[in-house]
């Protein structure tokens, strides 16, 4: 069964009527005109597909799932496709690359940042480019400073191959430090020159002011392969390092069980590597590379060999030992290739460019943690690198500041409860649908003023539209006050969701707590920022009444804190039954 | 993620261990342990009381069957010997080759030259080295004896270890380094576990040559002497000189009985255990078993020595060099002196072997054209043998291997009964085969081929059976699916699913079969020597007659062929084997 657009689309391409095939996609919205398109023969959909103007096949093409967006992309000259991935809603070219799997995205980035895609003259317009906190300031002396390093390999011809330029760098206390560049950009090798485990063909490493050599540092390292020795359990691997310091059984046994303890692998000590799943090994691999209470923890891709829900988990798990301050290391040194992981982990950022590799981008990250990957900080900071990483040919420094304000993100709430919506909606529903505001408050024996908070938040989370002084309830506003109670809960939670940043952001605290709690205070802290002492208050009663009637969580006024709610199953258990 | 402990602990072993063990049935499961320990060191002091004695090459060999326990232990202890030196050269010699970059560009040929020299071409020099050395002891002999065994069974370990210690993974490489591991620790920890699989199998490979060679070891005419130790191998030669079919099948029974209690008493157990040194990350379904492994782990003797001597032992050590290994990472650039003595003594090696090389071109230099005909005729001809041979072997093991991977009920019963006739050294048999062919008219033409395919097919047929055992179920399944006719199947799946193990095998055979061609084309028998036109029965018959130019001509040309074949034919086909044929998992 094909839609009626399906078919129009068919006959337009089949008369090779190639711009009414493109008119009749734009008509449509974006959903629609992408199931069209993908149900045509797929060297049709790639000639269709090559006609769309830029902001249609951005639109249409984030339709599809992350391997037809690919193909999709790939019928573009390599230049087109650039302009189209710039195109993409941040958010949106986010998603795709977390999706895409690593061979094809360092595959991808390479042809965007290749010479033939930035020769286009469109290319010139994205020069603006621009970086969210300027200057570096030393906040205090590294740990690890390497000054001038180079590194080259000879060939086997006697040429020599320069792998990264002459580059200073240097590993502050109590910092996470990441390290981002495309494949071949020497970020490994970097990362092994710094740990003591490679030497640079020129220039040094200095630890706490002494040449590497001299003085070894305490660093531990976990690698993208785990390194774990198979032969060995779980303890034994632990132990490993602890050996090789001399410590005697009765000192080490304790302080492997501890690490094994803190990344959450108690009793399995007599376990085999091949007997637990890969993030349970990157476990034992953190375990190993914390029992020797590091200065400096090394990771080079330590979450790539892992599924993205492992890896987001135990991300998640690291960023909370660390803020709670339960590792003992000073600074994190990260390698990654993937940009959303390096925005949501460090505070320093230094991006590589290859051939030979040099520093591109250097700066700070200072968003508060835990970070919302949907926040519109956060992606400035994801397009920021990506543009650097995509336009070799742009000089990135002198630094400018943030492109936009800050506190556009929160939008006032209105003061109106969920209850008070609920019955204006089914007024209204009762009404036919549409009122006049100030008939409606007349009937209700409300002042205006009342009633406009509650209208506009039904109007902000979709029940209800409102123009010229009359309020007209939506489909979705129609579907919720015919509902039963446990229905308007989850239709209320769901819009809350989709509409409100600061719930959002709420919720992914909570979630990536492992207690599943957080201090008002916390959120009391970002809105102080956007606004007065007043309107803060009334801003969290409102998020208090919202949230607990979504129930998105509770709230414990013993403790000031928010708490996740873990049950909303009366709600759940409300999906299966039929409205009414 | 929810996690739950999982335990790993035998039900049947005790949480605790006394130290004498109670009650009757587990004085029966330390029986047999006890025994052997017993057995192990009376054996021992005889051996040591008849090495330090008088020297006597040439022992009166009994062909009384009641003679053949003490034979048999003679034989097992020196090629227990052999395999001691052969695992300690092994690591020494890998881990210099592997981690010496100048070191590994001669040592690595040096290797692919040594192993392609057969074990007889060595006798000359080791027996005269030997008897130099000790010459009123028993041990002179005994130790020329030892160290041809030695020269026929540690090639082919030194190379599996080298390569083991060169595919360790980096990043497990780095891992040791950055968590400052020590010498020792990195040793016990890492490289000996990398290697121990491929180790193992090379020792099981290396034995049985042992065993192959073992006639020619213990029994062999140097010049005008005649060197004769009791053991196996010579009991089992002088009744071939002799021949006593009677004796000839009674050694024939002890070596089998033998071959096969070593292959249960330590082989067996010890692949079992080595199972955990299997680099694979997932736990596979089959996992080897031996009950003489369980036996040990049963008993309460081997976990409380365990406890008692091995792990506080391990645990000093651990500690001692990771002291060591500190203090001296701090002082490392001082070590001015052993920097300059290592290269002083490269420089003396190289110079003994420049001498040597030119040594050896003089003496070449003397030989007469007519020699050099008769010994590139005998290379022509053994070459010829050799290929036939594998031609032979290959075409009835790939069929039979294809079909008996192809079907696990039948590999289960297949697989030890022919790893059973594979452990059973040609050499042994060829006195009864060479009286069926005396018996028919043939003579040692045909009798060295068949010798030869004794010696050499079982390394194809092991290879081709284990690739095809490694065919996935999933391409069988297509070949089912699409109705492939077997032809089809055949040209599509199985050979090239099996044909980089078929090199693999056909690498082992050939550089084996031109190695055996020393014992298959000249033999003792009924007191008279017989012999048929070949580059190995030049070098026998080199030795027998102290001919050491000769000797030296022909070993040259053997090595300088195998080596050639290697380079120009199996290497190349590996290379592709190993890229276009790989199936990938």
């Amino acid at each position: 069964m094909s839609s009626p657009i399906t078919e129009k689309l068919r006959n337009a391409v089949s008369q090779n009527y190639w711009n009414e095939a493109v008119a009749l996609l734009r008509t449509c919205d974006p959903a629609k005109a992408a199931e069209a398109l993908g149900d045509l023969p797929f060297e049709q959909q790639q000639r269709v597909f090559r006609r769309l103007p830029l902001d249609l096949a951005a639109a249409v093409v984030v339709q599809f799932r992350y391997y037809d967006q690919y193909v999709l992309m790939h019928s573009l000259p390599v230049g087109e496709m650039r302009a189209l991935v710039e195109k993409l809603h941040p958010d949106e070219r986010m998603r795709f690359f977390d999706e895409l799997p690593e061979e094809a995205w360092q595959r991808l980035m390479n042809e965007l940042s290749s010479a033939e895609a930035t020769e286009i003259p469109g290319a010139q317009e994205a020069a603006t480019v621009s970086v969210p906190e300027p200057q570096l300031t030393p906040q205090a002396e590294a740990i690890i400073e390497a000054r001038q390093i180079e590194k080259s390999f000879e060939q086997p011809d006697g040429r020599e191959i320069q792998i990264f330029a002459p580059m200073d760098l240097g590993i502050e206390p109590n910092t996470i430090f990441a390290l981002l560049g495309p494949s071949g950009s020497g970020k490994s090798t970097l990362l092994r020159i710094l740990s003591g485990l490679t030497q640079p063909s020129s220039g040094s490493v200095r630890v706490h002011g002494q040449p590497l050599g001299s003085s070894t540092p305490n660093i531990g390292i976990v690698f993208q392969s785990f390194a774990l020795f198979p032969w060995l359990t779980v303890l034994e691997n632990v132990e490993v390092p602890l050996v090789a310091r001399g410590l005697q059984h009765s000192a080490r046994h304790p302080q492997a069980l501890q690490a094994l303890a803190m990344v959450g692998l108690k009793g399995f000590e007599n376990a085999y590597p091949k007997e637990l799943s890969g993030g349970m090994k990157q476990r034992v691999g953190f375990a190993r590379a914390l029992a020797v209470k590091p200065e400096v923890l090394f990771m080079d891709e330590p979450f790539s060999a892992l599924d993205v829900l492992t890896a987001e988990n135990l991300r998640g798990e690291l960023m909370e030992l660390w803020i709670k301050h339960e590792i003992p290391t000073k600074s994190i040194f990260l390698v990654t290739h993937n940009i959303e992981e390096a925005v949501l982990l460090a505070d320093r950022i230094v991006v590589l460019g290859s051939h030979p590799a040099k520093v591109r981008a250097d700066f700070h990250v200072s968003l508060p943690q835990p970070r919302d990957k949907k926040s519109a900080e956060f992606l400035v900071y994801v397009d920021y690198i990506y543009k650097v990483m995509t336009h070799p040919e742009l000089e990135t420094g002198p630094l400018t500041k943030l492109p936009f304000p800050r506190k556009l993100a929160y939008r006032m709430l209105p003061h109106a409860t969920a209850g008070g919506m609920a019955g204006l909606l089914e007024f209204l529903n009762d009404r036919g649908g549409e009122e006049d505001l100030y008939h409606l408050a007349e009937e209700l024996l409300m002042d205006v003023d009342d009633l406009f908070p509650i209208v506009d938040e039904a109007v902000l989370l979709g029940f209800a539209e409102s123009t010229r002084g009359d309020a007209r309830i939506t489909p979705a506003g129609e579907v919720f006050a015919e509902a039963d109670i446990a229905t308007r809960k989850k239709l209320f939670r769901e819009a809350v969701l989709g509409h409100v940043t600061l719930m959002q952001q709420i919720r992914s605290a909570l979630e990536r707590k492992s207690d599943r709690a957080v201090p008002l205070e916390f959120f009391r802290d970002i809105l102080d920022e956007h606004f007065s002492q007043d309107e803060v208050q009334r801003q969290l009663d409102t998020v208090l009444n919202w949230g607990r009637y979504a129930e998105i969580f509770t709230y414990d006024s013993q403790t000031d804190r928010l708490l996740l709610d873990e049950a909303p199953s009366a709600v759940n258990s409300s999906d299966a039954a039929p409205l009414h | 993620m929810p996690m739950r402990p999982s335990i790993h602990r035998d039900p049947s072993r005790p949480a605790a261990w006394g130290i004498v063990p109670v009650g009757a049935t587990s004085l029966l499961r330390e029986l047999p342990i006890v025994l052997g320990g017993v057995g192990l060191f009376y054996s021992v002091m005889a051996f040591a009381r008849y090495w330090s004695g008088p020297v006597n090459s040439q022992a009166e060999i009994s062909l009384h069957p009641v003679a053949l326990p003490k034979y048999a232990l003679f034989s097992v202890l020196r090629l227990a010997i052999a395999y001691i030196i052969s695992f300690f050269f092994t690591l020494v010699y890998g881990y210099v080759a592997a981690y010496n970059r100048k070191a590994e560009r001669f040592m690595i040929p040096l290797l692919d030259t040594l192993q392609s020299i057969p074990v007889l071409s060595f006798l000359p020099g080791v027996m005269i080295s030997m008897a130099a050395l000790f010459p009123n002891r028993q041990l002179g002999v005994e130790l020329g004896s030892i160290l041809l065994i030695f020269t026929g069974q540690v090639w082919n370990m030194t190379f599996s270890f080298y390569s083991s210690l060169k595919s360790i993974p980096t990043e497990m490489r780095e891992a040791a380094t950055a968590y400052r591991l020590s010498w020792w620790q990195r040793f016990l920890q890492l490289e000996l576990p990398q290697a121990a699989i491929g180790l193992i199998w090379n020792s099981m490979m290396s034995v049985a040559g042992g065993w192959f060679f073992l006639m020619a070891c213990e029994m062999f005419v140097l010049g005008n002497r005649d060197f004769r130790l009791p053991g196996l191998g010579s009991y089992l030669q002088t009744a071939a000189n002799a021949g006593d079919t009677r004796a000839i099948v009674w050694g024939l029974m002890t070596m089998i009985g033998v071959i096969i209690l070593i292959d249960q008493m330590v082989w067996r157990p010890v692949i079992a255990w080595a199972e955990k040194f299997k680099l694979e990350q997932v736990g596979s379904a089959e996992v080897p078993r031996s009950p003489m492994l369980n036996l040990l782990r049963r008993s309460r003797m081997i976990p409380f020595a365990m406890r008692v001597l091995v792990l506080p032992a391990r645990e000093k050590l651990y500690l001692r060099f990771a002291k060591w290994h500190e203090t001296r990472s701090l002082t490392k650039s001082t070590n001015r002196l052993s920097y300059w003595a290592l290269r002083a003594l490269a420089v003396v090696v190289l110079a003994a072997i420049a001498y040597a090389v030119a040594r050896m071109f003089s003496v070449l230099a003397m030989l007469s054209s007519a020699e050099w005909r008769h010994v590139f005729g005998g290379a022509g001809a053994t070459f010829l043998r050799v290929e036939l041979v594998l031609l032979l072997a290959a075409l009835w093991t790939v069929p039979v291997g294809v079909a008996i991977g192809l079907r696990p009920r039948l590999a289960a019963i297949a697989q030890p009964i022919a790893q059973i006739a594979a452990s059973v050294p040609a050499t042994a048999l060829f006195p009864i085969i060479l009286l069926v062919l005396i018996r028919a008219g043939g003579g040692l033409g045909i009798g060295s081929i068949v010798l030869l395919l004794l010696g050499t097919q079982w390394y194809l047929l092991f290879n081709v059976i284990a690739g095809a055992t490694a065919i996935p179920s999933d391409l069988k399944d297509v070949c089912n699916a699409y109705q492939l006719s077997m032809a089809e199947r055949w040209r599509r799946l199985f050979l090239p699913a099996i044909f980089p193990y078929l090199i693999t095998g056909f690498v082992t055979a050939s550089g084996g079969a031109w190695n055996a061609s020393i014992v298959a084309e000249y033999f003792h028998f009924r007191g008279q020597t017989i012999s048929t036109i070949g580059l190995g029965a030049i070098i026998s018959q080199a030795t027998d007659s102290g001919n050491s130019r000769l000797l030296l001509a022909a070993t040259v040309i053997m090595a300088v062929m195998v080596v050639t074949i290697n380079r120009l034919v199996w290497r190349p086909l590996y290379a592709l084997a190993s890229t276009r044929f790989k199936l990938e998992g």
